[in-house]
């Protein structure tokens, strides 16, 4: 069975970056155009890795972590998350960090420009470590 | 309180006189001193009060004479010093009444306008502080008020800033994504020419993105941005890790890079991510400069302040530049290296707002070659 992998991005060129990307490793790839698809699409899918973005309209990348980390989303807070942020924009790090409680790792987090090698080498290492 | 202070001065008053009575009456040039009482009155006592005491002064010494005249009670003679008799003449009498009168009412009036003139000014005094009071305080009621609304105006600005940085990356992030999946051969072969083109292309996206970041990344740290980024960080480690990143960078341009760094040093209140900016650019500066020999960068602490230094053997600074170095978009004459110019003035501005010092010095004094970059953080940083 294939591995799925949800991109959440509001930006529809980097996710035809992305999907390009993994389907050429054979990833099944799910994609989102903001957090409440997102998060409906976590539901209908179970994908085994997210790739989140920060900003986005409606509902953003901050707002889908803090709501994951609810008790109704026990099933889901498993799946890894590989969070997409803009280059050099530090400031949007230390949110999520104070935002969500959760310090960011170096492999669960990448920033654009997005690099084939590598996002396929992190999202490699997340899938991995589950 | 007020029976008690009148009480008192009549007592006073009495006694004095009776004191008089015994020492020669109207002859005792010491009755002069009921002048005293009514001076004391008129600093203490009101206006009137002070006039009803001279009165009663001199009421009273008229009873006395008139009591010992009439031999009612004895009079006493200052033997040797006054005639028996003159206590009886009445011209005498009368020149002395008349003296203690105009002595009396004129110590009233003296010290009664005297301290009338000093109430009024204190209450002037009192008026007028608590007037500046109220002023001031209105003055500081404004100042609150615009201190607010400029925290207000930093807050949008800052986040104008943040839509402004994403909106003006998220587009070139998306061309240089498609950029990479084009060169690295996701959407089929391309020829030399085209690589090369595209090589070119990326390589000014990133630079275009740098710029960005840059010219964004001065009015955030000039807002005092930075404070909420900073925590307990260690120096040490940073620049542990900032020279491991370029030590690829060194041994492909066969230079030396030294990193000293002692043992346990103290934590410091900074942000990681800025002050790794800082080092990164002197270290990068360095190496770029440098075409042969070495590059150090060390960290040493005192009781006050971490130091670190970035030494380098390479083209060094004409002097006639170095007061201009840390300017924003300057760039050296001697230089071929591209840039934004911005690099050491964003340097300059993070580590000022650590509440350090940066400057430069070239040729480094110890090696007497290239230049030499230090930056100070204080050790209990705020």
């Amino acid at each position: 069975m294939a591995v799925k992998v949800l991109t959440i991005d509001d930006d529809p060129d980097i996710l035809i970056a992305l999907t390009l990307i993994l389907e050429s490793q054979g990833y099944e790839v799910i994609t989102a155009r903001d957090g409440l698809e997102g998060l409906g699409r976590v539901k209908l899918d179970v994908p085994n890795l997210i790739i989140l973005d920060l900003m986005m309209p409606r509902m953003d990348g901050f707002a889908v972590c803090k709501e994951l980390q609810k008790p109704e989303w026990v099933k889901y807070q498993h799946i890894p998350k590989l969070i997409l942020t803009s280059i050099r924009e530090d400031a949007s790090r230390r949110r999520y960090e104070l935002e969500t409680g959760v310090t960011l790792e170096a492999d669960s987090y990448i920033e654009k420009p997005i690099h084939p090698d590598v996002l396929l080498e992190n999202v490699a290492k997340l899938l991995k470590g589950k | 309180m007020k029976i008690y202070l009148y009480t008192n001065v009549f007592i006073d008053l009495i006694m004095l006189i009776v004191l008089i009575h015994f020492t020669g009456g109207i002859e005792n040039p010491f009755i002069f001193l009921l002048t005293l009482h009514v001076i004391l009155a008129g600093i203490g006592l009101s206006h009137k009060t002070t006039y009803f005491i001279a009165t009663v002064a001199l009421l009273l010494v008229g009873i006395m004479v008139a009591l010992e005249c009439t031999g009612l009670i004895p009079h006493i003679n200052l033997e040797g010093f006054i005639s028996p008799d003159q206590y009886k003449q009445t011209n005498y009498i009368i020149a002395i009444l008349v003296a203690l009168a105009v002595l009396l009412y004129s110590g009233a009036y003296l010290t009664t306008a005297i301290s009338g003139e000093l109430r009024k000014r204190q209450r002037q005094v009192v008026t007028l502080t608590q007037q500046i009071l109220a002023e001031k305080e209105a003055e500081l009621d404004v100042s609150a008020r615009e201190i607010d609304k400029l925290e207000e105006e930093k807050k949008r600005f800052l986040s104008f800033l943040g839509m402004a940085a994403h909106d003006l990356k998220a587009p070139l992030a998306a061309i240089q994504g498609f950029l990479w999946l084009i060169l690295t051969g996701y959407t089929g072969k391309i020829t030399d020419k085209q690589r090369d083109m595209l090589d070119r292309s990326s390589r000014r996206i990133n630079d275009l993105v740098n710029l960005i970041s840059d010219l964004l990344d001065i009015p955030r740290i000039e807002a005092g941005q930075l404070v909420q980024e900073m925590k307990e960080i260690s120096l040490g480690e940073l620049v542990k890790h900032c020279a491991d990143d370029f030590s690829t960078v060194a041994k492909e341009k066969g230079l030396d890079l030294n990193v000293e760094v002692p043992e346990n040093i103290r934590k410091i209140k900074g942000s990681d991510v800025r002050l790794r900016q800082v080092i990164t650019n002197l270290l990068s500066n360095a190496l770029n400069y440098t075409l042969w020999g070495s590059v150090t960068i060390r960290l040493t602490e005192t009781e006050s302040e971490q130091r670190v230094e970035v030494m380098d053997t390479g083209i060094g600074i004409p002097p006639q530049e170095l007061p201009r170095l840390f300017n924003d978009f300057f760039r050296g004459s001697n230089v071929s290296v591209k840039g934004t110019g911005l690099g050491l003035a964003i340097s300059k501005r993070i580590i000022e707002a650590h509440g350090g010092k940066i400057w430069v010095e070239s040729p480094c004094p110890e090696t007497n070659k290239g230049s030499k970059f230090t930056f100070t953080i204080p050790s209990k940083s705020r």
